[in-house]
C-alpha cells in the first residue's frame, strides 16, 4: 500500500486540519487505524484529497458522527480516513417551498433545531441525531420509528451533490420537490455506504412540525397479543406516525415496565385528530388483550424514544451483536418470538423491536462473555430464520471474532451484478471504502 | 429491413407469441409511430404483443442477436417521446400483461403486470378500501409499466409523493435479456437501490415484467374548496399561506382565466367566466380536525383576495368541482385547433414571477397559453394553443417552450417533473445538468444498458433518433373517446 502524502494533504487543507500517527486513534475501525485523517472544508477540498487519493492509491472511508461505521465487513485496510466535520453549513431553508439544502457534516439533530424556528422538519428520526450527520444518516438509509407513516430517506431527498472518486463534482435531482429530469441519482446514494462516493450536500422535502406529539405505550402479555394489536391499528382508520412492537427484554431496556411485550405507538397532528386517535387506540386494542396503555409527553415522550433507538447500546453492558431484519409486518410477531428464543436456547439474552408497519426489525444479543460459538450459532440461526421467511438479515454490529465467522451481508443474488458494474464505473480504482458492502464491493 | 430477413425473424417470432402476437405490415405499424407527443413519428420493424416475462426476455434476446433496438411501450400516452419507436426496431407492447397477479391487504402490497391501467389497480382494491395512490391525470389509459418508466406523479404528490415512493420491487427484462428481480416486498433491500433508480429511467436500464406496490387504506374523509380569485398573484399568494399554515394539502390545482373560459365554454362547470385563476384544494384524512382544517384553508384564500370560496357539501359537489379542473385539457379545443403541453417544475414560491414570464414569453411569439398547475408541488403544465396549419406556428411553439424551460431553470427548477425527457427534452438537459453530471448518468446507462440497445436516444443530448419532426397535430386515440386527458 502506498503511504499517504502527508505533506500534500496540508496544501490541501492547511497543517491543523491533517492527523497522523497517533492522533489517529479515535478513528480506529474494526482494529484498523488509518495512516492520516483529514478535514477538507469544502467539497472543492474533498475533490482534490479524493484527486490525490486516486493517484497515489490509497483506499478512502469518509467518516461523518461515526455511528453506523461499524456496518460493513471489516476493512482490509484502513489508508486515509476524511471527516466530514467542518461542512456543517446549513446553506439554504425555504419555508415556503419545503426545502432546505445542508452540508453533509451537518449533525441532524442540530439541522432540525434550525428547521424547528420556522416551525419545519425532516420527517426522519433516525437513532442518534446528536452525532449522526446528514450525510451519514444518507449514506447509511439511517431511519428510525416515524418511518411508519413518513418513509425514510428515499422519500425526503430530492437532490444530492457527491464528489465522485476521480474528483468530479456531481450533482443529482435539484431543490424541487417534484422532478423527473436524468436518473435518479440521489436514490443510489442512499444506503451506499460511501463507496459510490462522498456526499458533500443535500437537498432535503420538509414538512411543518405537528401540533401536537404524543406517545402511547401499549401493554401486553407477550408478543403474539402485541402482534395482533399491531395487524387491527394497520387494518383500522387510524394513521399513526409511528408503530413499533417491542419485546418484554426491550421494554425492560428502555425502562418501561417488565416482562410481556408493547406496541410503541406515536400519534401527531392537530390536538382535535390526536386526542381521537388515542381514544380509538384504547377502543380497539382494549378487546385484544391489551394490558395497560400509557400515553407519554413532552420529555418522557423524547427519552423514551430516545432509549429505544440507543438499544443495541443500553441497559446491555454485554453486546455481543446486533442484526436488522427485513420480513413482511405479518411475519414479525412470528419471528420475533421465535428469534428470542433461538437466543435462550443458546444462553444467550435477546432484545426485540420492530417497525410493525414495516416489517423492520432490530435484534440485539447479549450475554456469552468472551465465548463467541453460541453469539455465531444465534446469529447463523437467526439469519436462516429470517431467510427461509423470504426476508433479509443484516449483521449491524459484532467484535471482529464474530464478523470473522458470520457474514455481515447475505449472500447477494443476481442483482449484484449490476450493483458491481455501477460501483466499476463509478469508482474504477475501488478507492472509495472498497471490500465492505454487498457482494464484496 | 430486407424482406427476406424481415419474413423470417417474423416467422420466429410467431413461433414464440403465435401469429396474433406480432405485427409487421406498414400500415398496422402506423399506429405505434408515435406516443403523445405526436410531434415525433419513427415507424418501428415490428410490434410484438408478449403474455410472459419468459416472452419478453426472449425477445430482448431476440432483438440483441439480431443487433436490432428495442422500445417497451405500455399505452403510448407518455408526452415526451419516451416510447417513440428506434427506427427499424422492435417495440415490445406490454399492453397484454396486464393482470393483478396478487393483492396482500395486510401487508398492503400488490403484484401487477406492467400494462395493467393504472386506475384499474385502484378499482381492484377499491372494495377492500385501498386504492393506489399516485394517480396521474391520464390513469385511465397510462399503465403501471408507464408510470414505473416516467415516475408518474399526479395532483396528489405534494402529500403521497410520486410513483417511487410507492414501489418496493421489481421483476424486471434487463437490455441483455437476463430476469431477475430487483428489491422484492420487504423494505430496505440490501445494496444500492436499483428499484430507486429503474423508477424513472424512462425504459432505457430494461423492462419492468412485474412490480410489487405498496396500496394504502383510503382516507377516512376528504374535503375539497374552489377558490376563484380576480388577480393571478393571490391565488399564488393563498398558495403560500395555506403551506405557511402548517397544512399540507392532498391536492392543490390552480387553472388560469383561458383555461376557465375553456372549460366553461366546452362544459359549463360553474367556475365563472371572468375569473383570473381558481384554486381546487383537497384535503384529506381522519374525519376528526378535517372540519377546521377546511375553515384554515377558507380562510387563507379570503385573506389572499378571493372573491368567492366554495367548499362541497358532499361527494356530488365534489365531483362537479373537479370536473372542471379535469376537462381543462379536453376543452382547449374549444378555444384552439391544437395545443402542445409543457411540464416544467419551480419553486412553489416564485409560481407569480413565473406565470409572468411564461404569459410573456409566449405572448412575445405571438400565441396564447392556458396555465394549469400542480400548486402545491410547484410544477407547471403551460399548454401553448396554436394553429398548426399556419406556417411557422409550430416551430414558434417549440421555441416558447424552450424559453420556458429556461426560465424554469434559471429559477432554481427542473425541466420535468412528470412526462419525462424522452426525446423532446434531451437537448435541455445541459440547463440543469453539467457535463460532469451528465458523465455521471452516462455510467450509469452504461451499467446497465451496455450496448444502448434499449430505448435508443432518449434522455441525453447527443445524435437524434432518425424522426420525422412536425406532423400536423392529431389527439390520440383515446383523447379523442374522451376517456383521458393530456397531461
Amino acid at each position: 500500500m502506498s503511504l499517504v502524502p502527508v505533506d500534500k494533504l496540508r496544501r490541501i487543507v492547511g497543517a491543523q486540519h491533517v492527523l497522523t500517527g497517533v492522533e489517529c486513534s479515535p478513528y480506529t475501525l474494526e482494529g484498523r487505524t488509518p495512516a492520516a485523517v483529514v478535514f477538507p472544508a469544502t467539497k472543492e477540498d474533498i475533490a482534490a484529497i479524493l484527486v490525490l487519493a486516486g493517484a497515489e492509491g490509497i483506499v478512502v472511508t469518509p467518516w461523518g458522527g461515526g455511528t453506523k461505521l461499524g456496518i460493513g465487513a471489516p476493512p482490509e485496510r484502513l489508508g486515509l480516513v476524511i471527516g466530514l466535520s467542518r461542512l456543517t453549513r446549513i446553506l439554504e431553508h425555504e419555508p415556503g417551498d419545503l426545502t432546505a439544502t445542508a452540508e453533509a457534516g451537518v449533525a441532524f439533530g442540530a439541522l432540525q433545531v434550525s428547521l424547528a424556528t420556522r416551525g419545519q422538519w425532516v420527517s426522519l428520526d433516525p437513532p442518534r441525531a446528536d452525532r449522526a450527520t446528514l450525510g451519514g444518516v444518507l449514506a447509511s438509509n439511517s431511519a428510525g420509528p416515524r418511518r411508519h407513516l413518513y418513509g425514510t430517506a428515499r422519500d425526503l431527498l430530492i437532490g444530492l451533490t457527491a464528489v465522485m472518486a476521480d474528483g468530479s463534482i456531481v450533482r443529482g435531482g435539484g431543490k424541487v420537490v417534484k422532478n423527473v429530469a436524468g436518473y435518479d441519482l440521489p436514490k443510489l446514494y442512499i444506503g451506499s455506504f460511501g463507496t459510490l462516493g462522498i456526499i458533500a450536500e443535500a437537498t432535503v422535502k420538509l414538512r411543518p412540525r405537528p401540533d401536537v406529539d404524543r406517545l402511547i405505550v401499549a401493554r401486553f402479555h407477550g408478543l403474539k397479543d402485541a402482534g395482533g394489536g399491531a395487524r387491527a391499528i394497520m387494518a383500522s382508520d387510524l394513521v399513526p406516525a409511528a408503530l413499533d412492537l417491542i419485546d418484554g427484554e426491550a421494554l425492560r431496556a428502555i425502562g418501561s415496565g417488565e416482562g410481556g411485550a408493547a406496541l410503541l405507538i406515536g400519534v401527531d397532528g392537530i390536538l382535535d385528530r390526536v386526542e381521537w386517535q388515542c381514544a380509538e387506540v384504547s377502543r380497539i386494542l382494549g378487546p385484544l388483550g391489551m394490558v395497560e396503555a400509557k400515553v407519554l409527553d413532552g420529555e418522557e415522550r423524547d427519552d423514551t424514544w430516545r432509549a429505544l433507538g440507543e438499544l443495541g447500546r443500553r441497559e446491555f453492558d454485554d453486546v455481543a451483536a446486533v442484526m436488522k431484519w427485513g420480513v413482511l409486518p405479518t411475519q414479525l410477531a412470528e419471528v420475533l418470538e421465535h428469534g428470542g428464543a433461538i437466543a435462550q436456547r443458546n444462553g444467550l439474552r435477546a432484545a426485540l423491536a420492530a417497525h410493525a408497519g414495516v416489517g423492520i426489525a432490530s435484534a440485539v444479543l447479549s450475554g456469552g462473555g468472551a465465548q463467541s460459538n453460541a453469539v455465531v450459532a444465534t446469529l447463523t440461526e437467526w439469519r436462516a430464520m429470517v431467510l427461509a421467511s423470504g426476508g433479509h438479515a443484516l449483521l449491524e454490529w459484532a467484535p471482529l471474532a464474530v464478523k470473522e465467522r458470520v457474514a455481515v451481508w447475505d449472500a447477494p443474488g443476481p442483482a449484484a451484478r449490476i450493483m458491481k458494474g455501477i460501483k466499476e464505473r463509478l469508482d474504477p480504482q475501488g478507492i472509495l471504502n472498497p471490500g465492505r458492502f454487498v457482494g464484496g464491493i | 429491413m430486407p424482406e427476406p430477413r424481415k419474413k423470417s425473424l417474423r416467422r420466429e417470432i410467431e413461433a414464440l407469441l403465435g401469429p396474433n402476437g406480432v405485427l409487421s405490415d406498414p400500415e398496422e405499424l402506423l399506429s405505434y409511430e408515435s406516443d403523445g407527443l405526436t410531434l415525433f413519428r419513427a415507424l418501428a420493424d415490428f410490434v410484438v404483443f408478449p403474455n410472459t416475462a419468459e416472452q419478453v426476455s426472449a425477445l430482448v434476446k431476440l432483438a440483441n442477436r439480431e443487433e436490432m433496438p428495442f422500445v417497451a411501450r405500455g399505452a403510448g400516452t407518455g408526452l415526451s417521446g419516451g416510447c417513440l419507436p428506434a427506427e427499424g426496431g422492435l417495440v415490445i407492447s406490454l399492453m397484454r400483461m396486464n393482470r393483478v397477479l396478487e393483492v396482500d391487504y395486510e401487508n398492503q402490497i400488490a403484484v401487477v403486470e406492467p400494462g395493467l391501467v393504472n386506475l384499474h389497480l385502484s378499482w381492484a382494491v377499491g372494495p377492500q378500501g385501498f386504492y393506489y395512490a399516485p394517480d396521474p391525470s391520464s390513469q385511465q389509459a397510462c399503465t403501471i409499466g408507464g408510470n414505473i418508466a416516467n415516475n408518474s406523479g399526479g395532483p396528489h404528490t405534494l402529500k403521497y409523493g410520486v410513483t417511487t415512493n410507492h414501489v418496493l420491487g421489481l421483476e424486471v427484462v434487463l437490455p441483455d435479456g437476463e430476469l431477475m428481480w430487483l428489491g422484492g416486498k420487504t423494505r430496505d433491500p440490501q445494496g444500492y437501490d436499483l428499484v430507486g433508480l429503474f423508477v424513472g429511467s424512462e425504459g432505457t436500464f430494461g423492462i419492468a415484467t412485474k412490480i410489487a406496490v405498496r396500496i394504502l387504506r383510503k382516507p377516512q374523509a376528504v374535503k375539497t374548496v374552489l377558490a376563484v380569485f380576480d388577480v393571478v398573484d393571490q391565488a399564488s399568494e393563498a398558495v403560500s399561506s395555506i403551506i405557511g399554515r402548517g397544512l399540507i394539502p392532498a391536492a392543490m390545482e390552480m387553472i388560469d382565466q383561458i383555461t376557465i373560459e375553456a372549460v366553461e365554454d366546452a362544459f359549463g362547470c360553474g367556475y365563472p367566466r371572468d375569473a383570473a385563476a381558481a384554486l381546487l384544494i383537497e384535503l384529506d384524512g381522519l374525519a376528526a380536525g378535517i372540519e377546521g382544517e377546511t375553515e384554515r384553508v377558507v380562510e387563507a384564500c379570503r385573506e389572499a383576495g378571493a372573491r368567492e370560496v366554495r367548499a362541497a357539501r358532499d361527494e356530488a359537489e365534489r365531483q362537479a368541482l373537479w370536473r372542471g379542473r379535469k376537462s381543462a385539457f379536453g376543452a382547449y379545443g374549444r378555444v384552439s385547433p391544437a395545443y402542445m403541453v409543457m411540464d416544467g417544475v419551480i419553486p412553489r414560491t416564485k409560481l407569480p414571477y413565473v406565470l409572468r414570464r411564461v404569459n410573456e414569453i409566449v405572448a412575445t411569439h405571438g400565441l396564447r397559453v392556458g396555465n394549469v398547475f400542480h400548486a402545491g408541488d410547484g410544477n407547471l403544465h403551460p399548454n401553448i394553443l396554436y394553429d398548426p396549419r399556419k406556417p411557422g406556428e409550430e416551430e414558434r411553439v417549440v421555441a416558447a417552450g424552450g424559453e420556458i424551460l429556461k426560465v424554469c431553470a434559471e429559477v432554481g427548477g427542473s425541466i420535468s417533473g412528470e412526462h419525462g425527457i424522452g426525446l423532446e427534452k434531451a437537448d435541455y438537459m445541459p440547463l440543469i445538468f453539467s457535463e460532469a453530471d451528465l458523465v455521471c448518468m452516462h455510467r450509469l446507462k452504461e451499467a446497465w444498458n451496455p450496448t444502448g440497445r434499449c430505448n435508443p436516444g432518449k434522455i441525453f443530448p447527443s445524435r437524434k433518433a432518425c424522426v420525422e419532426v412536425g406532423a400536423a397535430y392529431r389527439p390520440h386515440p383515446i383523447e379523442e373517446k374522451g376517456l383521458a386527458q393530456r397531461f
